[in-house]
């Protein structure tokens, strides 16, 4: 089954994983550890995470390694740029309804320069 | 990935974009509040909003159509057989005049997906004379995003990269 990315990241336990990930691979323990959760809690959103596609597994030994994967990541950030970029357009009109409504009425401080860094 | 629609994504970081205008607060804060404020900037790209109630009080309504008004919009839409309008409802949260606002929308709209809420988050700061906006949302706050994959935004927004890069 395939799990939404962002429900992936929506439990702020399994975003508490994925920050202690971010320090490199680790086993199940080191995690617990750094998570606060008893182990089976901790398995239980490893495997979503893997689900999601965040984190892989590999075995070593009797233990299983755990890492984060690059490429979900990689999409949110395009993800997040797109709806930022709608954004950014929404706001070019909002400025440009800024400079239309002071055309149209005296405005109340004495207009200034527009400063060339304003956006 | 999240590029299925079908789904409200749920959270994440917020998004925070900031802008800095030459104007006072109370410009930025009636571009919010007013009717006619609000119509004139909201867009978004390829569509306009006939606001037909806009009542800027805590828990107050905001009531408007999202219509879609460039040829491209219109027949894209119909060629997606999707109505070129739609009303949007949303409730204004906190309300701190000229300082800070919350907008709630119910996105309600999205075939196949339980209705749920998003907040837009808005914050003034008076440099005098100048003043910037900060705009907070989340990633479960996109409901343009949603629907502008739905019908085929992309090719606007690649417009719109267009744009910015003549000016």
């Amino acid at each position: 089954m395939e799990i939404d990315p962002f429900l992936a990241l929506a439990d702020p336990t399994r975003r508490r994983i994925v920050e202690a990930l971010r320090a490199g691979e680790q086993p199940v323990g080191l995690l617990v550890e750094q998570v606060g959760i008893a182990q089976s809690g901790v398995s239980r959103h490893l495997r979503i995470l893997q689900e999601a596609g965040f984190v892989a597994a590999r075995a070593e030994g009797q233990r299983r390694i755990y890492a984060l994967r690059p490429e979900p990541f990689i999409e949110l950030d395009a993800w997040l740029a797109h709806y930022r970029a709608l954004w950014d357009e929404r706001l070019d009109r909002f400025g440009q309804a800024l400079l239309a409504r002071r055309s149209q009425a005296p405005a109340p401080l004495p207009p200034k320069p527009e400063d060339p860094d304003a956006d | 990935m999240p590029t299925d629609p079908s789904r409200p994504p749920a959270a994440a970081s917020p998004i925070v974009i900031e802008r800095t205008w030459a104007a006072t607060p109370r410009e930025l804060w009636d571009l919010w509040t007013t009717k006619e404020g609000f119509a004139s900037w909201w867009g978004p790209q390829g569509f306009r909003a006939d606001v037909h109630t806009l009542d800027a009080v805590p828990g107050g309504l905001l009531h408007y159509d999202m219509v879609a008004d460039s040829p491209e919009m219109i027949s894209a839409m119909q060629a997606a057989g999707q109505p070129t309008s739609h009303p949007v409802f949303a409730r204004w949260g906190e309300l701190v005049p000229c300082t800070r606002l919350t907008l709630v929308n119910t996105i309600d709209f999205l075939p196949g997906v339980p209705s749920y809420e998003s907040v837009i988050q808005v914050e003034l700061v008076d440099h005098g004379g100048r003043t910037t906006m900060r705009v907070t949302l989340s990633p479960m706050h996109v409901p343009e995003m949603s629907r502008m994959q739905a019908e085929g935004f992309e090719s606007q927004l690649t417009k719109l990269e267009a744009r910015f890069a003549a000016r």
